[in-house]
């Protein structure tokens, strides 16, 4: 059963090589068919990776048969193996649904290299979230920023361009910071390990005070940059609403969160609880998380655009994940996964719905968007579905974040950040919920629209429809997802 | 001030980061931008560079015989950076690129011109 073991490596290494066959072959319909083959077959992978783990208990992976500190080594734990089958299950998704749907986006011509960027940005995500060495982690950052700019330019317009370069711009700046950092632990420790890392800090942590600051400083902002953390995501709404649908949708709910997997191994498994709580960096998180939880409603209110809200809205839920880190409690811990993998199957089915709505009525503006529940019935339940889990009904994944976010408040002692929860809540229904009213129930002004004539047909739903079952199951089953993480935690 | 001397390697580094840092932030020419991002890649190849450098020994390539650990310097950080400056070298030119494409579409790299131009 050793072979199972390399399950995670290959799982990468398909999704690169298939990536580079990709441009040789001349038939966009096959492109698509290897796309959603590769992702499948990682999902395969990583599932019976995960069940291994469950039974075995954790394991490092070693690469090239070198000895861990010379080589390279992943950690396969339950938790890298969970967020793994996400990435895999939520790009096979979107992958298929841009089936029916990229050649309105982008350029025949292109179809080919933009497929290849979506490999290669996956497969760089899972080697970040695999990856126990400082250094790989850092190469993998660099090709996921150069495939994700890539993936927001492919359309070719102007503000494609100009969101691209001020995408790049921003997120060079947080690698630059990132690789800052590394060489300040490895300045330190002369490990790029992070078992190791952690190993030398530990003995030797008060002989650097100020050093561990500045490094938990500089990979805070350079992380904090690349995943939106609020006075740092002035990129993020650009980005995320001129890309083309399935790249918004892939950028929201998988590279955002790539990075906070990231920050949480900085945090956890390189410094460890013991120095993390000698400074003042959970506070600092739990402020900007704060922050951003309510900023982010505020400014997604004033949009105009329907793609614009639903990025604002990111920069909020973000604000959600950093706020559970900077909880600093074990159940924070859990509830930021659980934050990533709720937000990920939402904001995902969010994403793709809007996409198909524009596509079909050619409207970008929300107050053009009256009567639109009349012509596209099902798209526009599956978003009303998706939006209420962002405001947190019950039984959706949204509402068991916000349950269990405010109990660890009560826990900590800190009962105004419930009332920053309500609010954030409060301010998310006050954006979301006119949109699907005014789609439903607006008759005056939906008489000249015809029931169903733009409705896309059910198989080109269907990835749509899934995303939401696979959300419900996420919301329902949530006592076993929150116990699965506890136990790779303890 | 005695620490900034005797480590004035690292001292370098850190104002060309600080430079290449203002730079990117506060120019408004994208050609000056990405200057400014070079710098910054620089300075961290400088500092990691200088940490693997250890004073009166010879470069890893063994010429007759090994003479032992301690007679090398230290060669991750430099093969390290052979890595950083592929991945500097492939950012410059994807964001050169993308400023080429700019100039086509606005007629102008100054970023505030840009702004006020908006997507009309």
């Amino acid at each position: 059963m050793t072979i199972i073991k390399s399950f995670p490596l290959i799982g990468v290494l398909i999704l690169y090589l298939i990536a580079f066959i990709m441009p040789l072959i001349k038939k966009n319909s096959l492109v698509k068919f290897l796309s959603v083959i590769s992702f499948s077959t990682c999902l395969i992978l990583f599932i019976t990776c995960l069940r291994y783990v469950i039974y075995n208990g954790s394991y490092f992976y070693k690469i090239g048969h070198f000895d861990a500190p010379y080589g390279i080594e992943f950690k396969i734990g339950i938790i890298e193996c969970v967020i793994a089958v996400l990435f895999a299950f939520i790009s096979l998704m979107v992958s298929w649904y841009s089936c029916y749907s990229i050649e309105h986006d982008i350029d025949e011509r292109k179809i080919p290299l933009y497929y290849l960027l979506i490999n290669i940005l996956v497969g760089s995500l899972l080697g970040i979230v695999f990856s126990n060495d400082m250094f790989n982690v850092y190469v993998f950052i660099e090709i996921g920023n150069l495939a994700s700019c890539g993936i927001v330019v492919v359309k070719g317009k102007k503000e494609n361009i100009k969101a691209g370069l001020k995408y790049l711009i921003m997120s060079c700046l947080g690698s630059g910071l990132v690789l800052m950092g590394i060489a300040f632990l490895y300045s330190m420790t002369g490990h790029l390990n992070m078992t190791y890392i952690h190993e030398s800090l530990i003995k030797s942590y008060m002989n650097y005070p100020q050093a561990i600051i500045i490094t938990l400083g500089l990979f805070t902002v350079g992380l904090g940059v690349k995943s939106a953390l609020f006075p740092l995501h002035t990129w993020l709404p650009d980005a995320h609403s001129s890309a083309p649908t399935s790249s918004s949708a892939i950028l929201s709910s998988l590279v955002l969160k790539a990075y906070v997997i990231f920050l949480l191994k900085i945090l956890y498994r390189v410094m460890g609880k013991e120095i993390i709580f000698n400074t003042p960096i959970l506070n600092i998180l739990l402020i900007l998380g704060s922050l951003g939880m309510i900023m982010g409603s505020i400014l997604a209110m004033f949009q105009k655009d329907l793609k614009r809200i639903i990025a604002y809205s990111s920069v909020a839920q973000i604000g959600y994940i950093y706020f559970a880190i900077g909880l600093g409690t074990e159940l924070g811990v859990v509830m930021c996964i659980y934050h990533i993998i709720g937000h990920a199957v939402t904001k995902s089915a969010l994403f793709l719905c809007s996409g198909s709505i524009i596509e079909k009525t050619c409207q970008k503006e929300i107050t053009n968007l009256i009567g639109v529940g009349k012509e596209m019935p099902y798209t526009l339940a599956l978003f009303f579905i998706s939006s209420l889990s962002l405001v947190g009904i019950p039984l959706l994944p949204g509402f068991v974040s916000k349950w269990y976010l405010a109990i660890d408040s009560i826990g900590v002692n800190k009962l105004l950040l419930i009332i920053i929860i309500l609010a954030s809540s409060l301010l998310n229904a006050v954006y979301y919920l006119p949109i699907s009213i005014n789609g439903f129930f607006d008759e005056e002004n939906s008489g000249g629209k015809i029931y169903k004539s733009k409705e896309k047909t059910i198989k080109e739903l269907m990835p749509i429809a899934i995303l939401v079952i696979a959300m419900f199951y996420v919301g329902i089953n949530s006592e076993g997802i929150i116990n699965l993480i506890k136990t790779a935690l303890a | 001030m005695e620490r900034l001397i005797t480590n004035y390697y690292e001292t370098a580094s850190i104002i060309l980061f600080g430079i290449g840092f203002a730079t990117l932030l506060l120019h408004s020419n994208l050609i000056k931008k990405i200057i400014g991002m070079n710098i910054m890649d620089t300075s961290v190849m400088l500092f990691l560079i200088a940490k693997g450098y250890i004073q009166g020994n010879v470069a890893p390539i063994i010429v007759d015989e090994f003479k032992g650990v301690s007679e090398y310097v230290n060669p991750i950080p430099t093969s390290l950076m052979l890595t950083g400056i592929v991945v500097a070298v492939s950012t410059t030119a994807l964001a050169l690129a993308l400023t080429i494409k700019m100039y086509e579409k606005y007629g102008t790299i100054e970023l505030n011109e840009i702004l006020e131009k908006g997507d009309e």
